[in-house]
């Protein structure tokens, strides 16, 4: 399972855009075993708080599915 | 439309602000909470440059999808998806025998492109079948999937008679347009319709657009385009079956099986009643025959 770090910048329903250390946006789609809900991602844009992301590559679409979502500082 | 004086208040190229009410400057329209809003569709004025597609991905934060050539023309998408809410169709009229005439008219006339929507149904089918209530009619008369409350079930996607509800293989739920929701909320047209560059999408409210598209169809037959004609306006093609009408309407100049959409699209739940009936039919037919076997065999 490969993890990526850095910022949500955009969040509508259960996809959300993460910018990495590099500046490179990718586009992620919550997996439904991410434990995690589309609600609790709606802040993370504003809060500019630092996650990080285990996901895999999606099939057929330009996109990762999403696995876990973390709170680097939690 | 008309330019509307507060238009002159916001004449810089870089705003630090959103501009309230922003519908009313860029479609002519004032978004409110209460009234019904749709938009209308003129194919005659797409010239297939697919900005809506782009616009609606970008907007929605959507990943563009079908990778690869379908091998149809400029149409990377294929159709309405999970992860594809407007989709660009183009279709070749072609002549006797599916053979394309050696002579076409200019201007490129053997093509037709439709920008393809959910239709923000009056009498929504996907609405009917949503056992959870995560499809919902909005505050300004539109269809919206919540995505936290959709179990995945699937049973919209066969109601709809469209075919524009899909279940997403990554994540198991049920994707189609909101027709912007986030964006109405703010006072902002839907993205497809203001990233257009020749207006053929057009929002409007419900009580003004069919109107204006009913205009245009007077316009183009004035203009000799005798066979343009609205598709989901009330007592129209589209708009059958107990549909009333569909808030996301079309002008079309070809049959509409052409641009692939229903000719007589029926909610689901109109059959519900005669399928039941049937059933029930069948099994009391067959108890009776069973009951008449083994007492004929006593």
């Amino acid at each position: 399972m490969r993890t990526m770090e850095g910022v949500v910048t955009i969040v509508q329903e259960g996809r959300f855009q993460l910018q990495d250390d590099a500046g490179v946006s990718h586009l992620f789609i919550l997996s439904p075993g991410a434990g995690a809900e589309t609600d609790q991602l709606t802040p993370l844009p504003k809060r500019q708080a630092r996650v990080r992301v285990r996901y895999e590559p999606a099939e057929n679409v330009i996109g990762n599915l999403a696995q876990s979502i973390a709170l680097t500082d939690a | 439309m008309d330019i509307p004086a507060r238009a002159q208040d916001y004449t810089a190229s870089r705003l630090d602000r959103l501009i309230p009410n922003e519908s009313e400057l860029t479609a002519g329209v004032l978004i409110e909470p209460g009234k019904s809003y749709g938009f209308f569709t003129d194919t005659t004025l797409c010239i297939g440059c697919k900005a809506c597609e782009v616009a609606c991905k970008e907007w929605n934060n959507l990943p563009a999808d079908n990778l690869g050539l379908t091998g149809q023309s400029y149409d990377n998408t294929g159709a309405l998806s999970a992860n594809t809410w407007r989709h660009v169709s183009f279709i070749e009229k072609s002549g006797a025998c599916g053979v394309r005439d050696n002579d076409q008219a200019p201007f490129q006339s053997g093509w037709l492109m439709m920008s393809d929507v959910c239709k923000h149904c009056h009498n929504a089918p996907c609405i009917e079948a949503c056992p959870t209530g995560a499809l919902f009619k909005t505050e300004f008369d539109t269809v919206v999937l919540q995505q936290d409350i959709c179990n995945g079930c699937g049973y919209c996607v066969p109601a709809c008679p469209f075919g524009v509800v899909d279940l997403s293989t990554l994540d198991g739920k049920a994707h189609k347009c909101t027709l912007c929701y986030d964006r109405l909320k703010g006072g902002l047209e839907p993205a497809c319709s203001k990233a257009g560059p020749t207006d053929r999408i057009q929002v409007g409210a419900l009580n003004d657009v069919p109107r204006r598209a009913a205009r245009r169809v007077e316009q183009l037959h004035a203009m000799g385009a005798e066979s343009a004609y609205l598709y989901g306006v009330p007592d129209s093609p589209g708009a059958t079956g107990d549909l009333v009408h569909l808030n996301a309407f079309f002008l079309l100049t070809e049959r509409p099986e052409t641009y692939n959409l229903p000719a007589a699209p029926t909610r689901a739940s109109n059959r519900v009643a005669p399928s039941l009936a049937a059933g029930l039919a069948a099994v009391a037919g067959l108890a009776v025959a069973a009951f008449s076997l083994f007492s004929s065999r006593d």
